[in-house]
């Protein structure tokens, strides 16, 4: 018996109960209530008005699992971000903080004093107009902690004053025979070979070198630049224009001084009229503004830079080992490019083998990345066989079980190193009191406190130190 | 052929003919190429590296040059209802000669000795004599 039949009975009988009753009693005045337990209500209600969900479910199953958004939840869910928003979020530098102290004692470099030996150990603040050159040469990268103290400084460890020490012998060179030194720039993720590229940016900046900086090896090489093949190349080379065009932006921000005071000397062959007597930064801005003429704009300032008695020219590049090896392009047999066939990369490439050399003396640095870097045996055998040449033991044999790229085996032969490994303890406490008195840090730098976050930094790894000091409070 | 070339008055229409169709300029020519029946990943791979065409370049920045020398290799190709016809015209040969496999397709039922107690949807979304539609322009 359903549970509404069983009230039905309860109701009739209650009213056979009333009616038998012969005692008019308040009852009486009950029974008109008594029909609240009438069901018609519910009997005759409108029958459509079933519950939703009291059926059988469909035979076929229901899509309860919705993967994909409608596109009525998408454009509900606020205002998507206008084409590359996301993108300039991602790359944004932020070099000040407001909220950060003013350091008293901070000493700023100099042209006077950048190469001085005197810095070892100490933090330097980069003065206005180099901060100006190394945000146009892209030199700052998002993930470093810039934004974290009032101004950018850097600490002038070890390694920097090692690199200061050779652009003062290459400056110091005789003027018939001018040095050059060729780079790379290893050692562990985190440990500042980013940075160490910065402050020697930084240093040739203030001493007035010519300054060539390929910010991001992979932005050459994975193909999201145009390219076209060089007429006239032999083997096939290929250029890419608007990275090129680019590029020389780039140059003439960090190197307006010079370049604006200098005229084109040589004849150049061009396919743009560029007027007489124009200067070198007319010459570059030209290329800046028309891709397709890019490169020969780009040779022909490399001849003007190389001309005898301009200033030592300082080249770098950031993520070495995506240069080393095959690039993401396609030639027209569909396959792919090496990346020392780019036009770019062969004349960085030429300069870092010694095939090309500097007249006017200068530096070229290959930084490898820790975080972004393909594994790269080339690299890895130049840098084992660099390291045994220094500490004059065996070289190294190369294991034949691993790929290995022979164009970039011959481009790094002969190339030196510097190793970026951790900062001593003196110059932790150094970049220690810094942050302190910037601060950022708030505990009382004493000698336990500085060895104990140098131990959890990993022997002073300089970015794990940043990390265990400034940006992770326990 | 069925080149379809619409002569925008006064620029109202934005985009680039590529092969007769207009495509606008902020899309990228792989997907664009990818459009066409009988191009896919591989083959829009194979023409944009013939000219040296970078894959995340966009419609709008490919050169007049260019777009011709696309347009001309697409018209060299057997794509679009070309191929459309070609495959049809192979089914019906099955169908006509009375075979099995001819049989199959036009029953919408898989055709290399699949079971088909359960899941037979792909067959009976593609086996069909018309297979590969009616294609843009009506062929």
């Amino acid at each position: 018996m359903s549970s509404s039949m069983s009230l039905r009975g309860l109701s009739q009988l209650s009213l056979d109960a009333v009616s038998r009753s012969a005692i008019p009693t308040r009852s009486l005045m009950i029974a008109p209530q008594a029909s609240c337990f009438s069901t018609s209500a519910a009997r005759y209600a409108n029958p459509t008005m079933k519950k939703k969900g009291m059926g059988a479910a469909p035979k076929k199953g229901v899509k309860s699992l919705r993967i994909t958004k409608s596109n009525k939840d998408a454009a509900g869910s606020g205002k998507r971000p206008a084409p590359g928003e996301r993108k300039a979020m991602r790359k944004r530098i932020v070099l000040s903080n407001d909220n950060a102290l003013e350091v008293a004692g901070l000493q700023d470099l100099t042209a006077e004093n950048a190469l001085d030996a005197s810095h070892q150990g100490k933090v330097r603040g980069i003065p206005e107009e180099a901060v100006d050159a190394l945000r146009a040469v892209e030199a700052f990268k998002p993930r470093q902690g810039w934004s974290l103290f009032r101004r950018p400084a850097v600490l002038m460890r070890k390694e920097t004053m090692e690199l200061a020490q050779i652009m003062k012998k290459i400056e110091s060179s005789e003027k018939s025979k001018k040095e050059s030194k060729r780079i790379i720039v290893y050692g562990e993720r985190m440990g500042g070979k980013s940075t160490l590229l910065l402050q020697g940016i930084t240093m040739a900046f203030l001493r007035k070198w010519t300054i060539i900086n390929l910010p991001e090896g992979q932005d050459i090489v994975n193909a999201h630049t145009d390219y076209a093949p060089l007429p006239g190349s032999q083997p096939l080379q290929y250029t890419q224009d608007t990275y090129t065009a680019g590029l020389l932006s780039q140059i003439v921000k960090a190197n307006q001084g010079f370049l604006a005071a200098t005229k084109v000397s040589a004849k150049h062959d061009l396919p743009l009229p560029l007027s007489k007597g124009a200067t070198l930064k007319q010459l570059a801005e030209l290329g800046a503004a028309n891709p397709e003429a890019a490169w020969p704009v780009f040779v022909a300032l490399w001849t003007e830079l190389t001309q005898p008695g301009r200033p030592p020219i300082l080249v770098g590049v950031d993520g070495l080992s995506h240069i080393m090896r095959e690039s993401e392009y396609l030639n027209s047999n569909v396959k792919p490019i090496h990346a020392h066939d780019l036009t770019i990369v062969r004349h960085f490439v030429d300069l870092f083998s010694g095939k090309t050399a500097l007249p006017n003396g200068g530096l070229v640095l290959g930084v490898t990345s820790g975080s972004n870097s393909p594994a790269n045996s080339a690299i890895e055998l130049s840098i084992a066989g660099a390291e045994a040449r220094q500490s004059k033991s065996a070289l190294p044999q190369w294991n034949p079980y691993k790929a290995i790229d022979q164009r970039a085996v011959e481009c790094l032969k002969n190339v030196d190193v510097l190793k970026v490994s951790g900062i001593s303890k003196e110059e932790a406490r150094s970049i220690m009191d810094y942050y302190a008195e910037s601060g950022v840090l708030r505990a009382q730098v004493n000698e336990g406190f500085v060895s104990e976050r140098w131990s959890l930094a990993g022997m002073g790894n300089i970015g794990e130190l940043e990390r265990a000091t400034v940006r992770l409070r326990v | 052929m069925f080149r379809r070339r619409r002569l925008s008055s006064g620029g109202a229409a934005r985009g680039v003919f590529i092969f007769g169709f207009n495509f606008p300029e902020q899309s990228l020519v792989k997907r664009s190429l990818e459009t066409f029946y009988g191009i896919g990943p591989k083959v829009s791979q194979s023409i944009m590296a013939r000219f040296h065409i970078h894959p995340w370049a966009k419609v709008g920045t490919l050169k007049n040059s260019t777009v011709l020398d696309l347009t001309a290799e697409l018209s060299n190709m057997k794509i679009e209802n070309d191929l459309r016809r070609e495959v049809q015209e192979n089914i019906r040969r099955l169908k006509d000669m009375g075979s099995y496999r001819g049989r199959r397709h036009a029953m919408g039922l898989p055709v290399r000795g699949q079971r088909t107690r359960s899941q037979i949807t792909t067959a009976r979304k593609l086996n069909k004599i018309e297979r590969g539609g009616q294609g843009r322009v009506q062929m």
